[in-house]
């Protein structure tokens, strides 16, 4: 039996730049618009933040140091992590063990990406975590001439569809779906819904990945402020409770865009229904998965839904192509996925703007797109690491 | 010539060095552990499985399948720019590791997962790379 996550932390505030391709202002400018947005979201002011967990540093992103110099912080408390967007959920959950443990007060998570002028890094000759000594870590291989992400996704997806006689027509619906999400919301950078047709007609990127199962490439920023559930009481938003986690899974029967032990890379090839260790997070928030209302996760490519959906137990091993059907997925769905449109249509902001979602659900603010009496969702990820926010907190 | 000059090379390392320099001789090395007999890739410093240190490279058959594909339709690379589109494949060897590589002679459409592939050598600039043909 897991122990139980103390629900010491809390979010306070959100706050987003303006999304889309090509935007003429820094990765800095977008940070200090969705910063000063989460600052009047929380009624706090900039001195009152004294920890910062930055997502997407170098090489993509700027550090740290840069963001307290430029925007004139006082900070004690750091977390950072690299240019991969795989860090959404452990950039919160050090956030809370920060103002959990009292390293600091308020702990302002940034996420700022130009990815239009950066995406050099994204793959090809420029791609410098592909090209050092141990390689990537998404299954690239530059003498061969495959890199970026998406390579490793289409790996992935490609046994999968061989295992279970996933057809592109199953998968679209996933895409499908986040487009008539994003229809639904102002900010969405892709508000067009998307017809079978159109998906089946896109160019193929990399098989069998069309360009509708590849996120957007974008620029913008969001702004998350975590503090302690006590202060959280005081401020000016309905907190948002941090009250269940899971860390990332690593080793020889993972890949970072498979299930466990489907046969990429190293993993063995025999896979198992999820297990007690795979399902920790319901435990850590004292909730059955049966309890979760709508499950948030890193759309960089739409197969990363189905294994996301299969890690958790929300359907059986090879099962997720046929759940995502019939509207299962969507508002109004049995279980909505990626409200906003996550990043294949709302904006690829590292998962940001789905955390942000999460919280205008639970807070009751998310106008058209709000799942009726949110109560609990699920952040999860192929990768096996999670958040649960709840709107109350769960002593 | 120039163009193959172009592509990006494996990144040499002390573990992997061996690997390379068995490529170089077209022989297909494994870093196997003395102590429980298991060959891993991608070249470590240890034994993933046992943990032991003592490794040495034995020759593996250079037979497998493929245990999943892709074939690439942008272009990534400018020196992959004409041969669009191209394949990549990881092989399963029948002594258990995978790696990746790619099929020679191959036309897209003409892969399979669990086809039965054979090593081949192919030289890259001042490199040889193990490719795969279909058995």
């Amino acid at each position: 039996m897991r122990t139980r996550v103390l629900p010491k932390a809390a979010i306070v505030g959100i706050g987003c730049s303006p999304f889309g391709r090509s935007l003429p202002q820094s990765q800095l400018a977008l940070g200090a618009m969705a910063f000063k947005a989460a600052l009047a979201d929380a009624g706090l002011q900039r001195n009152d933040v004294d920890g910062l967990s930055l997502h997407l540093g170098w090489p993509l992103g700027s550090d740290y140091d840069r963001y307290a110099e430029a925007f004139g912080l006082d900070i004690r408390y750091v977390n950072q992590t690299w240019l991969h967007g795989r860090f959404t959920a452990q950039t919160l959950q050090s956030a809370a063990f920060a103002v959990a443990s009292g390293m600091a007060d308020v702990v302002a998570c940034i996420t700022a990406v130009s990815f239009t002028r950066e995406r050099g890094f994204l793959g090809g000759p420029n791609d410098v975590e592909g090209n050092r000594e141990e390689g990537g870590s998404h299954g690239e291989s530059p003498p061969y001439g495959l890199t970026a992400p998406a390579g490793g996704a289409a790996l992935a997806m490609q046994r999968y569809m061989h295992l279970y006689g996933t057809t592109a027509e199953k998968l679209a619906a996933v895409s499908m779906t986040m487009r008539h999400h994003a229809s639904l919301n102002p900010q969405a950078i892709l508000q067009k819904p998307l017809a079978l047709e159109e998906y089946l007609g896109a160019r193929m990127v990399v098989d069998p990945l069309r360009l509708y199962d590849c996120s957007l490439i974008n620029d913008g920023a969001v702004v998350v402020l975590v503090t302690t559930d006590e202060r959280a009481r005081d401020l000016g938003q309905k907190p948002v409770y941090i009250s269940g986690m899971q860390g990332i899974r690593a080793g020889r029967e993972e890949f970072i865009f498979a299930p466990r032990g489907m046969g990429i890379n190293q993993q063995s090839g025999v896979r198992v229904p999820a297990r007690s260790e795979d399902l920790e997070i319901f435990a850590s928030a004292g909730l059955d998965r049966s309890d979760i209302q709508g499950f948030y996760t890193y759309d960089a490519f739409s197969p990363l839904v189905l294994f996301a959906l299969e890690r958790f137990g929300y359907c059986g091993v090879g099962e997720a192509a046929d759940f995502v059907q019939d509207g299962r997925i969507g508002l109004g769905g049995a279980l909505p996925i990626n409200t906003s449109g996550g990043l294949l249509a709302e904006a690829h902001v590292a998962g940001w703007n789905s955390i942000a979602e999460m919280v205008r659900q639970l807070r009751g603010t998310a106008q058209q797109r709000q799942i009726s009496s949110a109560k609990a969702l699920h952040w999860g990820t192929s990768w096996g690491d999670g958040v649960i926010l709840t709107n109350e907190r769960r002593a | 010539m120039n163009e193959m000059l172009d592509k990006p090379l494996p990144r040499i390392s002390p573990d992997t060095k061996p690997f390379w320099d068995g490529c170089a001789q077209h022989r297909l090395l494994l870093p196997t552990c003395v102590d429980c007999d298991k060959p891993h890739l991608p070249p470590g410093p240890v034994c993933p499985f046992c943990f032991g240190d003592q490794l040495e490279w034995r020759p593996s058959k250079g037979l497998g399948q493929i245990s999943t594909f892709t074939v690439v339709h942008k272009a990534w690379f400018p020196s992959f720019a004409g041969e669009i589109p191209y394949n990549v494949v990881q092989v399963e060897l029948d002594e258990g590791p995978r790696l990746s590589s790619a099929l020679v002679n191959m036309s897209a459409g003409d892969l399979s997962i669990g086809d039965r592939v054979s090593v081949v050598f192919v030289e890259l600039g001042p490199m040889t790379l193990p490719y795969f043909e279909k058995s």
